[in-house]
């Protein structure tokens, strides 16, 4: 795309503050709550500027209480606003979740469609970073299962605004992921790649929608979030050993966006999915199931999972970098499927 | 039958005479231990950290909650505890789980992530379990309450005097499972203590900007138990308010619960130097530090400067020498993250 | 050729700070006023704003210390 407007880069946290922002602006019935979203900005930097454009009316830090608070946001929304509430950590989902999937997921569906649940839950995800089993979790599938309820994680600043634009507009509620390692928070380290041009106006990500970010032709890379990255940086080492890898980012987890997923797999006949989640009864094996079900026949060789094991996340380093995904794995497992059979 | 709604106060730093000499020697020592704990592992965490603060860095990464300041609470409640009563802790620990007797050097090595840590380098500082002092803590605000609930239950059905303790920081009084937990405690009249050290802030909000009392000891009455509020952050008006509630615990009479009001000097919560400070804050907050207020009272009542001395070298020493096994254990093999999933795993 | 400085009122003492990200690549063209790096204090972030458009060189790389009034880059317009 051509433009003559000048490039702008923001990071994650920017750009889910700016989409914010320009939307408390457009629309006086979006509203953030959650822990130290106010004053501080927001742990994770996504409301930075918010309490001193809006007031404290609209940008309300809370109590640690996230049943009280999440469910407030299920009424709010059912009273005509567009509540944006924050968990802090999705880890965290186990103090409120029945607001989540047993009233916001089930609003539309009980009253027939009558009444409305147009509210976003924003949660970061994610570990490497040695902060142990309950504050390093992605959880992907555990929301992303529940019927009722649409979940999606940016890779980059352009999708992190435009799906938070589309998330605050949509009137189902969405949980908007963030994973800590792409916020661009220097504390977290940086992913430079999720650092792009966003554009200042006002626009949208379709929600539903996957983006092939990389074409290729032998082997198709599914990704998430920061796994994304990973089969990128993969994509780019296996390019030197002369295969061909496409990279697909999810974007939207549920509702999934199987027909790319499909159309891919048909073209090159090969599938890895890297999730960072707990391997078993996850993302990684949905997609699958979404390629077997649809004939099974295109693929060429077994399709493979690189994913966090089934167990707790570990603190120290030593253990949580040997069961995290990484490229390294990502390209073994790509060599692997072009050895010839024994 | 529900427990006496009775609510009383200690509002008064007043030295307990109740309070024997070897105890608030104990106490003194151990906010020392607990002290230079600190300062030891704040050295290790800023390692690799510096000039730019990446989490993931040093020998000690992710994050940290140091509990400068909060002694007084540690070790004016554990000092009525015995090894079988259990504690339940949050991720601000390491001064708790001191006072409660858990294995230093196995502390300190599950804090740098070694094989010789407490869980071998799975749960690392906020995940640290001592069953040998029924000592453990974990991250979720308010949710080590039940848990103490439930301690406090089995011991009565095996028919002992050993109770429970349940710490939490006064954010945790405006999550749901406080409410919960003290209620099922006062129906179930389970013999445990909630002791809350109030230190003002959760992370970036002030307690008044966020809970609908000014006193959470006043919430007590509303779950049928006795209310304390202790408004100094002093060993022995900690330890007089713990000992009435340890008592009547013991004693059959059901919970209680304590609020502290405690200063945490640390200030922010992961743990990083305090540069960002106003000029004069820094130096106002070392003015209400506990440990040198309570040596100056110990020695206006008559103990000798070199008892305190020589009980303060040894508790340094023994940190000492935690963080010298610490930094020379081995780490684990990575292959030992898929061991103890589950009970019988290895 | 213009100074891309720490500004001197960035934050409060004389402490270290480190550059986290650089938003745009030796060599990219900026425009004036646009947030060209991240700059962390204490584990505060604070932006910092490129003063004018033009090409931009970059001397201090991501993570090396940095202190206040430091050129950490120069912008050639």
């Amino acid at each position: 795309m051509t433009t003559t407007a000048p490039s702008r880069r923001l990071t994650i946290a920017r750009a889910m503050s700016e989409a914010l922002a320009q939307e408390m602006a457009r629309d006086p019935g979006v509203l953030v709550l959650g822990e130290d979203i106010g004053k501080l900005g927001g742990v994770f930097g996504t409301t930075q500027g918010l309490l001193d454009q809006f007031g404290a009316d609209r940008v309300r830090d809370t109590p640690i209480s996230e049943t009280a608070f999440i469910g407030a946001a299920v009424g709010l929304a059912a009273s005509g606003m567009r509540p944006v509430a924050e968990l802090m950590f999705v880890d965290f989902f186990g103090v409120c979740m029945d607001a989540i999937y047993n009233l916001a997921a089930k609003q539309s569906y009980f009253s027939g469609g009558k009444v409305r649940c147009p509210m976003v839950i924003m949660t970061s995800v994610g570990g490497g970073y040695g902060d142990a089993g309950q504050h390093s979790q992605c959880l992907y599938a555990t929301f992303a299962h529940l019927p009722g309820l649409k979940v999606v994680i940016p890779s980059n600043a352009r999708d992190a605004k435009g799906l938070m634009l589309a998330a605050i507009r949509d009137d189902n509620p969405v949980v908007f992921m963030f994973h800590k390692a792409l916020q661009g928070m220097g504390w977290l380290g940086t992913v430079q790649r999720s650092i792009t041009d966003v554009p200042e106006g006002d626009y949208t990500t379709p929600i539903g929608e996957a983006a092939v970010v990389r074409a290729g032709t032998d082997v198709t890379l599914v990704g998430l979030g920061l796994t994304v990255h990973l089969a990128l940086d993969a994509a780019a080492s296996l390019a030197k050993q002369g295969v061909s890898a496409e990279v697909i980012d999810l974007r939207t987890i549920s509702p999934l966006d199987r027909a790319t997923i499909r159309a891919s797999a048909a073209k090159t006949g090969r599938l890895v999915v890297v999730d960072d989640d707990y391997l078993s009864f996850g993302v990684a094996a949905e997609v699958i199931a979404s390629i077997c079900e649809h004939g099974g026949a295109t693929l060429k060789c077994p399709p493979m999972r690189i994913a966090h094991p089934d167990i707790p996340v570990p603190f120290t380093p030593v253990m949580e970098h040997f069961v995290l995904p990484n490229a390294e794995k990502i390209v073994a497992a790509v060599q692997a499927m072009f050895e010839p059979a024994a | 039958m529900k427990g006496s709604t009775a609510m009383t106060t200690l509002e008064a730093g007043v030295a307990s005479t109740a309070t024997n000499r070897s105890q608030r020697l104990w106490m003194y020592a151990t906010m020392v231990k607990s002290r230079h704990f600190e300062a030891l592992v704040k050295v290790a965490y800023l390692e690799g950290k510096q000039p730019m603060f990446n989490m993931a860095k040093g020998p000690i990464p992710g994050e940290m909650h140091l509990s400068d300041g909060q002694e007084p609470c540690a070790v004016g409640v554990c000092a009525h505890l015995g090894p079988r009563d259990a504690v339940t802790a949050t991720h601000r620990p390491h001064h708790i789980a001191i006072a409660k007797g858990v294995d230093l050097n196995a502390m300190a090595a599950e804090i740098f992530g070694k094989q010789a840590g407490l869980s071998g380098g799975r749960g690392g500082h906020m995940h640290l379990f001592d069953p040998a002092v029924n000592f453990a803590c974990s991250g979720i605000i308010a949710q080590g309450l039940g848990p103490a609930v439930g301690s406090a239950l089995a011991a009565t059905l095996r028919g002992s005097s050993d109770i429970a303790v349940a710490f939490m920081g006064e954010g945790a009084a405006n999550q749901g499972a406080f409410h919960e937990a003290l209620n099922l405690a006062a129906v179930w009249r389970a013999p445990v203590v909630f002791v809350i050290e109030d230190n003002a802030y959760g992370i970036s909000v002030a307690k008044r900007d966020c809970t609908a009392v000014e006193s959470n000891a006043t919430r007590a009455a509303g779950y049928g138990m006795p209310g304390v509020h202790v408004a100094a952050n002093d060993p022995d008006a900690v330890f007089a308010a713990a000992g009435e509630a340890v008592s009547r615990a013991r004693a059959g009479r059901g919970p209680s619960l304590i609020e502290i009001e405690t200063t945490r000097l640390e200030g922010h919560f992961m743990g990083d130097a305090e540069g960002y400070r106003p000029p004069g804050e820094v130096d106002a907050l070392k003015a209400l530090d506990p440990i040198p207020a309570y040596r100056a009272r110990l020695l206006s009542e008559g103990f000798e400067a070199e008892a305190l001395d020589r009980a303060a070298q040894a508790a340094v020493a023994e940190v000492e020498a935690a963080f010298a096994f610490a930094r020379s254990a081995a780490y684990p093999a990575p292959e030992e993250a898929f061991e103890h999933v589950f009970a019988g795993d290895r | 050729m213009t100074e891309v400085r720490v500004p001197n009122d960035l934050w409060d003492d004389d402490s270290e700070g480190a550059i986290s990200a650089w938003l745009y690549e030796d060599g990219d063209r900026v425009e004036g006023g646009a947030i060209i790096a991240e700059v962390m204090n204490e584990k505060v972030a604070f932006e910092l704003h490129a003063p004018v458009s033009g090409v931009l060189a970059i001397l201090s790389p991501a993570e090396e210390a940095v202190r206040k009034g430091q050129v950490v880059a120069r912008i050639a317009g």
